[in-house]
């Protein structure tokens, strides 16, 4: 299944090239999506699916359309 | 005294007469410094039915115990009075250099009071303070102003000045120091004006004396490690690229308010936010005084009609005059963000006149007759002319200059003024963020998000996160919150670097840093509960204060279309902000009573009977 990655500030190091989408297998879930982007551990990244907040164990589904911001002092 | 300098220094403008007062061991102690101090000068001198643009008005312009020491942060000051657009108090808080500048010239509170026969200004040169004719600096832009005071006085003095938009009393004109920091809401600025103090100079050579040295730089070392570690894998996206980053956050939750709050996603965000800007214009990102962040941003347009230099812009006003104008073009709104920094207006209240007026004029409530233009969502050049003419009072700009709520009302529809008590809210629309409804509507100064800021923990996972969707846990969260960003405010911290290195890391933050930093500078020796208690006082003062100037429970509310009309699209589609839900169980966490009225008790317990 295919989902829709967009990534910010230092995470954009991270993003997927090309049209921002990412193949992934049945069932992955956002832990399973942070490996593929190689986030190490030690860098921070609030996740939003689909405009919700999601933690590691959510499964993804084709078609989702993922966030990815660090956590930020304001605005 | 440490921490504190002892000293308050008060200008009687009518009389012309400056006095020095020494500051209460007591009352430093029991309310800390600068929002503390405001609220407690104002309880004590200023009535809450005067009118706020009479000479019956005072300004206490106070210092933290942790203002202009080598604490993180430790930059800020607050402006409090009563607010000549709301009727409430505001309570508004600035950085940069001026406040540290203020605090080493010896003194830790300036109160302002009277007014002056004409055009003054106030020089502080360390021990020494004296009014000065200012009649020729009337009518200048606050970036003139400094230059001119500066060269009047000494060229490394710091500045707090009005620019023509303060002179003109327009009601949510801002006290700008350092040129672009802004103490900005709710019309500190205009107060001056009307008390004909064009600004204030203040040079400082001295050093905050600290109670103990050593365990004062542990802690500031510590936390400064702390942050230093973090940073590592994790660059400050503030650093990066300003607090108009912040977009990303408010935009993938659905909550950008867009065209005057009707809808919480905007189209053109891409050409708007942080990033762009950092692309686009920026030149260099600037600290304020003691900070590790710099979320500032100097910044130029190279070219084009709106060719320019300054800074700017913030978060606020990315949302105030972009996506709530439905404006996409970051030159315009960047113009008009550095019109407002010179004439001296608070860009997120001009952009919520603006963005009510265009929707007044879409549904014909206001005509190209009254308006001399055509107000049409998404017109960067109509932004401009038209924060030009407000600034200076020019015709449309001059209804405008009274803010959202009155044009509206003056229009038959106050309910499309996006306001809470009369202040025109912050960048973050509530019914996709439940907290931040209850936080603008309880508010003492009305629609800010800085009384309390629940956006870090609903939307930017600071220092934990919560649903931002779900309201029954929000009461005891908000009251906490705001009681923390009270302690913040009294003790000359910014709340960017607080509430991620000087609180414990739960959704219940602590002041524990804090309390070790106000311990180290001042010796008070106190524990995190009683400053918890402080930040409850400070809060509650405040409350007290507006409800005896005519506010209460009828007040602690949102428009209509917060309340009724569900948001139409986004992630937060079909939701509406619950407010009476949250309203009552938060007056009983507060110890209130159900019209919102501080019990005895309570008022016993925080030593305010």
């Amino acid at each position: 299944m295919r989902v829709s990655v967009q990534a910010f500030a230092n995470l954009k190091a991270f993003a997927p090239g090309g049209d921002g989408e990412v193949s992934l297998p049945e069932g992955a879930t956002v832990r399973d999506l942070l490996a593929r982007l190689a986030i190490p551990p030690g860098v921070e990244a609030v996740v939003l699916v689909n405009g919700r907040r999601a933690g590691g164990e959510q499964r993804l589904s084709a078609g989702d359309r993922l966030v990815l911001f660090p956590p930020m002092e304001g605005g | 005294m440490y921490g504190w300098c002892g000293r308050i220094l008060r200008v009687d403008l009518t009389r012309g007469r400056i006095t020095t007062e020494a500051l209460d061991p007591g009352i430093a102690r029991d309310w800390i410094g600068g929002r503390g101090f405001g609220i407690h000068y104002l309880r004590r001198e200023v009535p809450p039915a005067c009118d706020p643009l009479g000479p019956e008005n005072k300004v206490v312009l106070a210092t933290g115990p942790l203002t202009g020491t080598a604490a993180p942060t430790g930059a800020r000051y607050v402006a409090t009075t009563r607010s000549p657009l709301t009727g409430a108090i505001t309570c508004s808080n600035s950085g940069g250099f001026f406040p540290a500048e203020l605090k080493k010239s010896g003194w830790d509170a300036v109160i302002v009071e009277g007014s002056a026969p004409a055009p003054v200004y106030l020089w502080i040169d360390g021990e020494r303070a004296e009014l000065r004719p200012a009649g020729h600096f009337w009518g200048k832009t606050t970036h003139e102003t400094d230059d001119l005071l500066r060269a009047e006085t000494h060229a490394e003095a710091k500045t707090a000045v009005i620019g023509p938009a303060g002179e003109r009393r327009v009601r949510f004109a801002a006290l700008m120091n350092d040129r672009d920091r802004a103490a900005g809401r709710a019309g500190v600025g205009a107060v001056f004006g009307a008390k004909h103090l064009k600004g204030i100079a203040v040079r400082g050579e001295g050093e905050v004396a600290l109670a103990d040295p050593a365990a004062f730089k542990a802690a500031n070392a510590a936390f400064r490690g702390r942050f230093k570690e973090k940073t590592r894998d994790n660059p400050p996206p503030l650093r990066l690229h300003g607090t108009a980053i912040t977009v990303v956050g408010t935009q993938s939750h659905g909550v950008f308010p867009t065209r005057n709050f009707r809808e919480g996603q905007f189209e053109g965000w891409e050409a708007i936010y942080g990033e762009t800007l950092t692309r686009k214009y920026l030149v260099r990102p600037k600290a304020c005084f003691s900070c590790p962040i710099a979320c500032g941003r100097v910044t130029r347009i190279p070219e084009g009609p709106y060719r320019g230099e300054g800074e700017g812009p913030e978060y606020e006003t990315v949302y105030a005059l972009g996506s709530n104008c439905g404006v996409d073009d970051l030159a315009a709104l960047t113009k008009a963000n550095y019109l407002c920094n010179e004439l001296g207006l608070d860009t997120i209240s001009m952009g919520g006149a603006i963005a009510c007026a265009m929707e007044l004029f879409e549904r014909g409530l206001l005509t190209e007759a009254e308006t001399g233009m055509a107000l049409r969502w998404g017109d960067g050049a109509a932004l401009v002319e038209l924060t030009r003419r407000t600034g200076l009072r020019e015709g449309f700009g001059d209804l405008l200059a009274e803010g959202s709520l009155r044009l509206a009302a003056r229009c038959g529809a106050p309910e499309l003024a996006m306001v809470a008590k009369g202040l025109d809210f912050a960048g973050y629309d509530p019914r996709g963020e439940q907290g931040m409804g209850l936080a603008y509507a309880t508010s003492p100064i009305g629609g800010s998000h800085m009384r309390g800021d629940p956006a870090y923990f609903e939307l930017l996972g600071v220092p934990v996160a919560a649903d931002p969707h779900s309201w029954e846990d929000k009461p005891p969260l908000i009251a906490k919150w705001q009681d923390v960003f009270c302690v913040i405010d009294a003790a000359g911290l910014c709340v960017f670097f607080s509430v991620r290195y000087l609180v414990e890391p739960d959704l219940m933050i602590r002041p524990v840093g804090i309390t070790e930093l106000l311990n180290g500078a001042t010796g008070a020796g106190y524990t995190p509960e009683e400053v918890e208690r402080i930040g409850e006082r400070i809060f509650n003062a405040e409350r007290l204060y507006i409800l005896a100037a005519g506010f209460g429970r009828k007040d602690d509310t949102l428009p209509p279309r917060i309340l009724k009309e569900p948001m139409p699209s986004g992630p937060a589609k079909g939701l509406v902000c619950r407010l009476e839900e949250m309203l009552g169980p938060y007056y009983r966490v507060r110890g209130w009573s159900a019209e919102g009225v501080p019990t005895r008790e309570k008022l016993a317990s925080l030593g305010l009977l």
